[in-house]
């Protein structure tokens, strides 16, 4: 069978793993950012701490995505669940890095001035820090994102949602008729989705980046 | 009442071998502004920032209208204090207005009220608040932000200011300018203001009282700039005041205020401009090789001018 016949005959199919794929994704990256950014938050005074934070998120990505995998299935079973704590635990080296960075890089003399007009710490953080860091922090959430993109398709191998399967299902069959049709949408699908997320966060960006900072 | 009373004031850093403040004892009058001026390290910013509590003193009390500065929540007391840094510090997401508006937002002030407060503080600073009030503080001239600095700070209406070298990052003609409009602004407030700077000049210009500060924020003499200039306490301060201190002296009254003889128009004499100081009327004499001028009906002869300087000498 050809490859657009292919694509016709499993349109459906391929929509539904697709739409699956992009929001196993979307979902881990607002956990990741809810966490990363929190992390970011409470140790980036320290650089002891903050250092500490960035070492344990990197040590936690060289964990290979198989044996990850397979340590989660003990504690949670198959399906989404392992998939998507994997899938966070991959993604926060470059949001926590990040925020760590933006809120370093906030100049002293705007930390002096809203201490000094009696912002409490928890103001300073919301209204002055986290606003000014935030385009270094979205930058890292990108990343993040465009990398589970890929990652994401191991999550087959817990029967877990997404694009991965159809891969999987055509490696598993090389040889056979549509095995290689299988591994080509696939792969084709997941490349597509990481562009058009790209997309959209070029807009997120400037949607959300304080005006002020972009004049 | 806001007067600021300084007891036995000491800041050891830790692992300083000196205190960086050492038992430093000052009264400033409510209404008053009071300049600390001494060289680079010798803790003057120190000394203001334990005013407003951004640094704890390590022994020693500081009395804000009479009530310990300890014993008052540290937020609070800021939010009742205008602060000024040379750096400004604007914050850059907000537009100028929402800048001034922080303060006053935190105070609990309703929304139409603190916009209508950052306009009239734009106005006061000289700053058209139509055009400015919806920038950022990017699209404004360092000497603009620095008025936007000062309008934030005194955006609640603070009894007491402390000003840390606010004109320090702007050119000789932007800075006269802005001590002048200070001037004015402080004329109608009367706040208590302790304003820090390492220039002697512009601590006569600005000061109602002048803090000479030596090493470890030590005060070598506390008095008004034409006692300073007249009498210097030692050696030290005397070199801080610098040469021509007759002249400087001269630049701080008024040519109005200088005895004079009824003029007689026949004369012709130079015509000192309304305003004008008694360095301004010794600066004519000079241009024009004459020992007399007119200040406004009468004139003013260069004889008067020493005598005056000689007089005030003993007060
Ligand atoms: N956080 C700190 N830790 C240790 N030492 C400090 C600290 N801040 C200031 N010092 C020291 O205390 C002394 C006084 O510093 P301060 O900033 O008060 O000086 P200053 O008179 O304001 O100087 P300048 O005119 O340069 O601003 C200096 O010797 C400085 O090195
Ligand atoms: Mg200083």
């Amino acid at each position: 069978m050809d490859f657009s016949r292919y694509l016709e005959r499993r349109w459906d199919d391929l929509l539904e793993q697709a739409v699956q794929h992009a929001a196993v994704v979307a979902l881990s990256v607002l956990l990741a950012t809810a966490i990363g950014v929190l992390v970011g938050v409470l140790t980036w005074r320290s650089a002891r701490a903050s250092g500490a934070a960035i070492s344990v998120s990197a040590a936690l990505l060289t964990i290979p995505s198989l044996a990850l995998l397979a340590l989660l299935i003990p504690l949670l079973g198959l399906g989404w669940a392992p998939t998507v704590v994997a899938l966070v635990v991959y993604s926060l080296l470059p949001i926590i890095r990040n925020t760590v960075a933006g809120l370093r890089g906030v100049d002293p003399a705007i930390l002096e001035s809203a201490r000094g007009m009696g912002l409490t710490g928890r103001q300073t953080m919301w209204r002055i820090q986290l606003p000014l860091a935030w385009p270094i922090i979205l930058t890292g959430v990108r990343v993040s994102t465009q990398m589970l993109f890929a990652i994401a398709t191991i999550a087959a191998y817990v029967a877990g949602p997404g694009l991965g399967n159809e891969i999987l299902s055509g490696l598993a069959g090389l040889g056979s008729a549509n095995a290689l049709n299988k591994a080509v949408a696939g792969t084709a699908g997941v490349v597509l989705l990481a562009l058009a997320f790209d997309l959209a966060f070029v807009g997120l960006r400037r949607v959300t980046t304080p005006r002020g900072l972009r004049v | 009442m806001s007067d600021i009373k300084l007891v036995d004031v000491t800041k050891q850093y830790e692992g300083q071998p000196q205190p960086a403040v050492d038992a430093v004892s000052l009264d400033i009058a409510a209404g008053e502004l009071v300049v600390f001026v001494g060289p680079s390290g010798c803790g003057k910013t120190t000394t203001m920032k334990m005013i407003n509590r951004l640094i704890e003193p390590t022994s020693g009390q500081i009395l804000l209208g009479g009530a310990d500065v300890m014993s008052i929540e540290p937020n609070e007391l800021r939010r009742h204090i205008g602060y000024v840094i040379q750096q400004i510090g604007l914050f850059p997401h907000m537009t100028i207005s929402e800048n001034i508006q922080l303060v006053p937002g935190l105070l609990g002030w309703n929304r139409d009220r603190s916009r209508r407060r950052a306009d009239e503080l734009l106005d006061l600073v000289g700053l058209d608040p139509a055009a400015y009030r919806d920038r950022y503080p990017r699209q404004l001239s360092g000497g603009q932000q620095q008025r936007v600095g000062v309008a934030r700070a005194l955006a609640a209406d603070p009894p007491v200011m402390l000003m840390d070298e606010p004109f320090g990052a702007t050119d000789p003609i932007t800075r006269e300018r802005l001590q002048k409009e200070f001037l004015r602004l402080q004329a109608e407030l009367r706040k208590t203001i302790v304003f820090v700077t390492h220039d002697f000049d512009e601590a006569v210009k600005l000061g109602d009282r002048i803090a000479v500060l030596k090493e470890r924020s030590r005060v070598a003499q506390y008095d008004t700039p034409a006692r300073i200039l007249a009498a210097p306490a030692d050696d030290y301060v005397a070199s801080f005041a610098g040469s021509a201190t007759a002249i400087k002296r001269l630049a701080l009254i008024p040519a109005v205020r200088l005895p004079g003889e009824p003029l007689d128009e026949r004369d012709g004499l130079p015509v000192l401009e309304r305003g004008g100081s008694a360095r301004d009327a010794l600066d004519l004499m000079v241009r024009r090789g004459t020992s007399r001028v007119a200040v406004g009906d009468r004139t003013v002869d260069f004889a008067m001018i020493c005598a005056l300087l000689e007089d005030e000498h003993g007060r």
